[in-house]
């Protein structure tokens, strides 16, 4: 039995969290059609994790659209290069369709390297080229030894399963070009951050927590990184886990050909953040790195407790809704929402497997709706079924929710302000403040007619303008 | 310009966004893309962020095996879920790269789709061949606005109406504009496609699955038995809807330009006067003093400033119009779409211009640097290169993805043109 009405085949994907006996949810498969799923495709989920490399062209073999709206999408910040910021594209045409685009992509390749200069090329496949049978690899091949750079094909065709698909494509295009680099630290610890988008700056707190511990970080995948530093990701020691959907394959690839062990982390709210630093100095099993973390964790804490104290009065209690593109993201928010005292009354996400479901169904109370590659419709039910206040997740999603007057934090690797580490939790907690308790969900959709109840909507408002008065729903739609 | 091998920059988009936009238009629709799932996210998501309002559009979500097996299951699964889901009137069916290239005959599966399925008559389902590498958004949306019309109209008895197609991509604001001017003087008209309330709804207390506005289907079908058609924004975008009206019904047709600036809208107005046999309102008569009256205002501060405008051709033309009667200097001229009539029909408006035609944003940022210019005018794909030329930007027209209000953005008639001349003149000011 659903808890929703929905269509066919979908049913199955939906389960409300009722004590221990959770069963597998369905994941994972191609999405229904007709279902107006929120999932992208095998290139989206290969460019998002690639795009934020500074200094790389990205190039988009294919017709024009794959490369327009993928154009400087990501919120990925960069203290270099802005190539990344421009969209690549060989702009197929019906003749190129049909004589084949190889020779417009060598061209198209040669004359980007002159005229940009990057470290790297990735090409990425679209649908089209998988159906008319270019040979990247061979292209890509060639170009790497005349032009004397990595030149890396990235096998994403749209068609060939989902974004997961598309991150072992971005992944598999990285393994290439770790390890062909030599380097000599002068640091005794060397760490990679990987599944580490530096979305509006995120990764730069990070980073110097980190040097302040005596840690270089190598390479940073791919936020704010350069080919040269992704090329040296094997001289360090550790590599720290983010964003797994993205990342575990690569991890993994490394971890088999370098035995570079890697943890699974999370740097989003103050009790994972706190953790990651311990974690790191634990296994290096340095004592002076070990009183070093906790100085700053004992040091941020109390910088920024006081300003979330503030904003978790005004938001605890209220129900939240997670609808993520990844597994990871979701499992730290419930965390995160916890710590701010809020509850979770749905959780989503658009390319979770059955580990990640079986994971979040253990974090979730009682009561919380579970699913997999939601739709609108399906969202839309749930979120006036369990009464949200408030859904977290991306901009497709944001106007759904504003329709249904409920407030909207946007999570995606498009947002402008940073969430992660100690500071970034200020700015979520105050982001989540803002748009719970702003006065315009209070005021009556259908206009008021009597006189009388409108002076006791103005003398309310009143309050709360002043303060004096911490929720008002009392107000709404009387 | 040397030819180049790659685009830089797209200053396009492809076919099928222009479909969606197009069978928005239509009351209570939904579009279907013939693909794989990428497709359809990703216009969702151009399209949210530019209206703020959510955007349905559904996927035969094409897989591997659909790829090598042609896609008939997943279209006909597809459009079985849509109409349980969401019970529309229309299904507008537009194709992709991938769904052209295999080779699928779509109009043959939705035939099956009919025969076979109980609930398949329940919705007209229209089909679009939209492929990505066959032309841009613009050419996407009047390719779907022409089969619209080849689908679905029918002779009848004669009606008392004209018709007012929209041939180019204009904001629900401008709709609205239009419509209000119409209902204040002639009202028996029809408007096609309507997307003034599908794309800008406002907030209810219940809110429907499909927003609700748009041509409604009766209307569209009816087209054929007005007394005649009048197309704005079909000067360079193929006037082919209105042609096919007049060839096979006899309705009469006339082409105009998008009634940007004072004298484009003056020509729309005059035909509508003809039309309607009666005269302009008094109101608007008013708003067109009041808008030579702030041209006058600010001419000094606008005069000769050497601007670049770019995006969509009927837009571009439009304001390339309006800049030159507001006696500035239009001195790039630019889109991304190849179409050799843009040239010819920009330079007889400004033949001074540097008129650039199928160009990305590479090209135009490299005519823009160095030759002075003051300001840029154009969707908000424009934006890095005002800011690394610190050139300030006015964002106008599709996409506009870092501003708020591209919905209710109105630059038509009297009244846009006004709002341009003082949004021109202050953010001259302002940069000065």
């Amino acid at each position: 039995m659903t808890i929703i009405t929905t269509i066919e085949g979908r049913e199955t994907h939906i389960q409300e969290k009722k004590g221990v006996d959770f069963s597998p949810l369905a994941c994972n498969n191609d999405s229904l059609a007709g279902s107006v799923s929120q999932r992208a495709c095998v290139y989206s989920g290969a460019r998002v994790v690639l795009n934020p490399i500074t200094d790389a062209v990205h190039l988009v073999h294919g017709p024009i659209g794959c490369a327009s709206y993928t154009w400087d999408i990501r919120g990925s910040s960069t203290s270099g290069s802005t190539l990344y910021k421009s969209s690549f594209s060989t702009d197929m045409k019906e003749m190129e369709v049909i004589f084949g685009g190889e020779k417009k992509l060598t061209t198209a390749i040669r004359e980007l390297v002159t005229k940009y200069t990057p470290s790297a090329v990735f090409v990425y496949s679209t649908c089209i080229v998988g159906v008319i049978g270019d040979d990247l690899q061979a292209v890509c091949k060639a170009a790497t030894e005349e032009l004397k750079i990595p030149v890396i094909p990235v096998k994403s065709e749209g068609f060939r399963g989902n974004k997961n698909e598309g991150y072992k494509a971005a992944c598999n295009a990285l393994s290439e070009l770790v390890g062909t680099r030599d380097y000599t630290s002068k640091k005794r610890f060397k760490i990679n951050l990987l599944g580490e988008y530096n979305v509006a700056g995120d990764l730069w707190p990070i980073k110097s927590y980190f040097e302040e511990m005596g840690i270089e970080v190598i390479a940073s995948l791919t936020g704010d990184s350069k080919v040269e530093e992704i090329q040296r990701a094997h001289c360090a020691q550790l590599n720290l886990v983010q964003c797994s959907g993205s990342m575990a394959f690569l991890a993994n690839k490394l971890k088999e050909r370098y035995h570079l062990p890697y943890k699974r982390i999370s740097f989003f709210g103050l009790r994972a953040m706190a953790s990651v630093l311990r974690t790191t100095a634990e296994f290096f099993g340095d004592k002076t790195m070990t009183r070093k973390a906790e100085e700053i964790i004992s040091r941020e804490t109390r910088r920024v407790q006081p300003q979330i104290e503030h904003h978790r009065s005004r938001i605890c209690g209220k129900k939240a809704a997670i609808y993520m593109g990844g597994a990871a993201k979701a499992v730290s928010l419930v965390s995160a929402l916890q710590e701010l005292g809020m509850q979770v009354v749905i959780i989503g996400t658009q390319t979770g497997e059955k580990d990640d479901y079986a994971k979040i169904s253990h974090i979730v109370k009682d009561g919380t709706v579970i699913i997999d590659d939601a739709n609108p419709l399906e969202l839309r039910d749930l979120l006036v079924r369990q009464k949200a206040d408030l859904l977290i997740s991306g901009v497709k999603e944001r106007y759904l929710a504003y329709k249904l007057r409920i407030a909207f934090c946007d999570f995606n690797h498009d947002r402008t302000k940073t969430f992660e580490g100690f500071t970034g939790m200020v700015s979520f907690a105050r982001e989540l403040d803002t748009s719970i308790n702003s006065p315009v969900w209070t005021l009556s959709v259908e206009r008021v007619r009597q006189i009388n109840k409108l002076n006791r909507a103005a003398k309310i408002h009143e309050k709360m303008f002043n303060g004096e008065l911490e929720n008002a729903e009392e107000l709404c739609d009387s | 310009m040397p030819k180049s091998y790659a685009t830089v920059n797209p200053c396009s988009m492809c076919m099928p966004m222009g479909s969606i936009i197009a069978f928005k238009g239509i009351e209570n629709s939904m579009t279907l893309l013939h693909g794989s799932q990428g497709c359809s996210t990703y216009m969702r998501l151009h399209l949210v962020h530019h209206f703020r309002e959510p955007v349905d559009v559904g996927s035969s979500a094409l897989s591997e095996r659909g790829a090598v097996y042609g896609g008939a299951a997943n279209l006909k699964k597809g459009l079985k879920n849509i109409i349980k889901g969401y019970s529309p009137t229309v299904i507008g069916v537009a194709t992709t790269c991938l769904a052209e290239t295999i080779g699928d005959d779509v109009l043959q599966i939705i035939h099956e789709f009919e025969k076979e399925e109980p609930m398949g008559l329940k919705a007209t389902i229209i089909r679009v061949s939209t492929p990505s590498y066959a032309g841009s958004h613009e050419e996407g949306y009047t390719e779907t606005l022409k089969e619209i019309i080849q689908r679905l109209t029918a002779k009848g008895e004669r009606n008392n109406k004209f018709n007012l197609i929209i041939g180019a991509i204009i904001s629900p604001g401008d709709i609205r504009y239009l419509k209000d001017m119409l209902e204040h003087w002639c009202s028996e008209y029809i408007l096609f496609p309507d997307i003034s309330e599908t794309f800008d709804a406002p907030l209810v207390k219940n809110v429907p699955k499909i927003a609700e506005g748009g041509t409604p289907l009766h209307e569209i079908r009816d087209m054929a038995n007005s007394f005649e058609t009048l197309t704005i924004g079909a000067c360079i975008q193929s006037a082919s809807v209105g042609s096919y009206l007049e060839m096979n019904y006899g309705v009469p047709h006339t082409a105009f330009p998008l009634p940007i600036g004072i004298e484009h809208t003056d020509m729309l107005i005059a035909k509508l006067e003809e039309i309607s046999r009666s005269e302009l309102p008094q109101k608007y008569e008013r708003e067109r003093g009041r808008l030579l009256d702030a041209m006058v205002d600010a001419h000094k501060v606008v005069s000769g400033i050497k601007t670049a405008v770019y995006g969509d051709t009927e837009v571009v033309l439009g304001i390339t119009k309006t800049l030159r009667e507001f006696g500035m200097d239009p001195l790039i001229v630019a889109t991304g779409a190849k179409n050799p009539t843009f040239k010819r029909r920009v330079e007889r408006i400004s033949p001074s211009s540097t008129i650039m035609c199928g160009v990305d944003f590479e090209q135009i940022h490299k005519e823009i640097a160095g030759r002075d210019i003051k300001l840029m005018i154009g969707p908000s794909t424009g934006r890095q290169i005002s800011r690394q030329e610190n050139i300030p930007l006015i964002r106008i027209g599709f996409p506009n993805h870092d501003r708020f209000g591209a919905a209710r953005q109105t630059i038509l008639g009297y009244k846009g043109a006004t709002w341009m001349i003082d949004a021109i003149a202050n953010t001259l000011l302002e940069h000065s």
